[in-house]
């Protein structure tokens, strides 16, 4: 049987998902209050607030306390020298294998907030899929990406 | 600058196309059509709602479709004053577009594909449509001239293709044959490869017969037919429709269950006459290492792909189809798919399951693998079955409880878990040295054949309630023409998806 791949991310990346889900709470929040607002004004029915608001709360706590951290404690991956292996996923566990000779290309790319904590994602590219690993750090993202790429380069085109 | 139209005396003669020229003055009337044929829809919508609203009269309707016709012919003109096109050393360099300019130099080495079509718009002028198809990435990977010569066209082609050196100017002499045929477009590869090993398969008549009987186009004509017949009211005078909806209301459900079945019958009857319209002297050959495939009877279609570029094949077998053992062939390609055929490319229209892995061999000798499957876990019949009879239930006791003889219905949840545990018999994986096998059912029965260095990323995912009974899901991904296609097979067992990963690993196999 296959080893479980035994690369992880970094412990900062949950920081970042827990962020990024508290924003989008936020911003969901802030349409309900809206909402509230609104209703004050005009002839809206105030009562669904208050379930909206409650589901809101639960949601959050789901998205911000509970998923990051299986997530986390989920995401493996693997480069070996003839592909790379990623284990991923929270309710749909997902195994993937990707070897070099399909890499197309690789690169890292970083979005606002990951950027503030020094983290950057690594995509690697075959003709027809894109794979993702998040959440590493700046100088482990630019490594992976030159590693892989290098080995991708190197792979034997006859295999 | 030459203004495009070839002199008439140009056949026999030095041609070498170094000066921008224009399409045949028919691109004007074929944009033209096509235009139309775009706007068809909104014209249909606004004759259909426009009856029923009372805005604007007779004084809207002429300006409406006035303005949509003017439009037409003055976006075909301008195309066709604006498309430059000019064939060089080793590329087509191609320049278009009125308020946006746009240049497009197509390199010899890029190209992927040229297809020589004669749809019928252009068969009406006696010229043809160039297509090209270049190496993915970028926004369009395709790029048509839509109206020139035959001869020109077969001209472009034999220098795009040509791999040797590009001969001095002057030197290029091309001398048509006068046959007016399709056939003509390959003159030369016809010749060349002569000494080659040819392999030719054509569709038999009767089996085109066979084929639009049971083919699966029967539902999609179904819908256009019931919304065409929803539009007959614009057209039947007011007094006779009332009449036959007075008719209807005063009958029993059998004449409403006759008219549907008439409905049903000539959308039938449609279906049949298009698909022998589309695959009729369908038409396989084989020269070294292309692939050309010819169809159509209206409008004759030509494609070329190469064997190379194939990345997987798709034995499909639809219901009606199953039990006189009947199966087509489709097979994906790094290009050349088209977009009415789900992106993949038919290979074979028709032919009799025991004889794929013959045709297979002559047409794509490494996809001629002998096909043996093992079957799922028979834990994963309850997963085929559930997911199939949950809907039914439920969707069967909301129609008993409303409808009239609804208790009917509860007939629903026995089909749905016969058609489940159908499904689980005919899903099954296997695999050969270098070849993987998936069988699945959806509607129709199909079988995928793909090698291993064609898949690009192998995986697999569980998710809550297989985990339970710890079953996988496997998906593989290939190259298509477009961007990639993932076949799956659900519910397979822990050891088989090892086997797979194993079978696939790369870094496996080099430890080995």
């Amino acid at each position: 049987m296959r080893a479980t791949p035994d690369q992880r991310l970094t412990k900062k990346a949950l920081k970042v998902w827990r962020i990024t889900a508290s924003l989008e709470m936020i911003l969901y929040l802030l349409l309900a209050v809206g909402y509230g607002l609104a209703s004050r004004y005009f002839n809206f029915s105030s009562w669904v607030l208050l379930p909206i608001i409650i589901f809101i709360i639960t949601l959050g706590y789901v998205k911000i306390a509970v998923i990051p951290e299986l997530q986390w404690k989920r995401w493996r991956y693997k480069i070996y020298e003839n592909e790379v292996e990623l284990l991923y996923g929270v309710f749909v566990v997902r195994r993937v294998i990707i070897p070099m000779i399909r890499v197309q290309h690789v690169d890292t790319k970083q979005g606002p907030i990951l950027r503030r904590y020094r983290l950057a994602a690594v995509t690697i590219s075959t003709a027809a899929t894109v794979h993702e690993i998040p959440g590493l750090e700046e100088k482990t993202a630019d490594e992976l990406r030159d590693y892989i790429a290098g080995l991708a380069r190197e792979a034997d085109p006859d295999d | 600058m030459n203004c495009g139209i070839i002199s008439p005396g140009w056949r026999g003669k030095l041609i070498r196309m170094t000066s921008w020229r224009r399409q045949h003055y028919a691109a004007i009337f074929i944009s033209f059509l096509n235009n139309i044929k775009e706007l068809l829809l909104t014209m249909l919508i606004v004759f259909v709602f426009g009856q029923s609203s009372q805005v604007g009269g007779a004084m809207f309707y002429t300006f409406f479709y006035g303005s949509i016709l003017l439009f037409s012919l003055g976006s075909g003109v301008i195309k066709w004053l604006t498309f430059q096109y000019r064939l060089e050393a080793d590329e087509l360099k191609i320049k278009q577009g009125f308020l946006f300019k746009k240049n497009r130099f197509i390199r010899k080495e890029r190209i992927q594909s040229i297809d020589v079509n004669a749809k019928m718009l252009q068969r009406m002028f006696r010229l043809v449509e160039l297509r090209i198809e270049t190496a993915g990435g970028g926004g369009e990977p395709e790029f048509r001239i839509v109206a020139l010569k035959q001869e020109e066209a077969a001209l472009i082609k034999k220098e795009l293709l040509s791999k040797d050196r590009v001969p001095d100017k002057g030197q290029v002499t091309e001398s048509v044959s006068q046959d007016d045929s399709m056939t003509a477009a390959y003159p030369d590869e016809v010749q060349k490869s002569a000494h080659e090993r040819k392999f030719r398969w054509e569709l038999s008549n009767r089996r085109l017969v066979i084929a639009a009987l049971t083919s699966s186009g029967v539902g999609l004509a179904v819908t256009f037919a019931a919304a065409a017949t929803s539009q007959l009211q614009q057209l039947i005078p007011e007094a006779v429709y009332e009449e036959i909806i007075g008719w209807l209301q005063h009958s029993s459900f059998v004449y409403i269950g006759i008219v549907v079945a008439f409905v049903l019958f000539i959308s039938w009857v449609m279906a049949l006459i298009n698909t022998m319209l589309k695959y009729g002297q369908f038409t396989i050959v084989k020269n070294g290492d292309e692939i050309h495939l010819s169809r159509g009877i209206l409008e004759k279609r030509q494609l070329t792909l190469s064997q190379k570029r194939i990345t997987a094949v798709r034995i499909v077998q639809n219901l009606l189809r199953q039990p006189f053992g009947y199966v087509s062939v489709y097979v994906e390609s790094a290009c050349g798919g088209r977009k009415e055929e789900d992106l993949s490319t038919i290979l074979i229209p028709l032919c009799k399951r025991g004889e794929i892995t013959e045709l297979l061999g002559e047409i794509v000798p490494e996809y001629a693998v002998k096909r043996q499957y093992a079957p799922l876990p028979s834990k994963s019949i309850r997963k085929y079955m559930i997911k199939l009879i949950v809907p039914a239930v439920v969707s069967a006791t909301v129609i008993a409880y409303f409808l009239p003889y609804g208790s009917w219905a509860l007939i629903l949840p026995v089909l749905a878990a016969s058609y489940g545990y159908w499904q689980y018999r005919d899903a099954g994986i296997g695999h050969t040295e270098g070849i993987l096998l998936l069988k699945y059912r959806t509607l129709s029965r199909c079988e995928v054949v793909v090698p291993r260095k064609r898949i690009q990323a192998m995986q697999s995912s569980q998710t809550f309630l297989q985990r339970i009974n710890d079953l996988h899901t496997i998906h593989v991904s290939v190259m298509t023409s477009i961007a990639g296609k993932t076949f799956t097979l659900k519910h397979i067992d822990r050891m088989q998806q090892e086997q797979q990963f194993h079978w696939y690993s790369y870094e496996e196999k080099r430890k080995e």
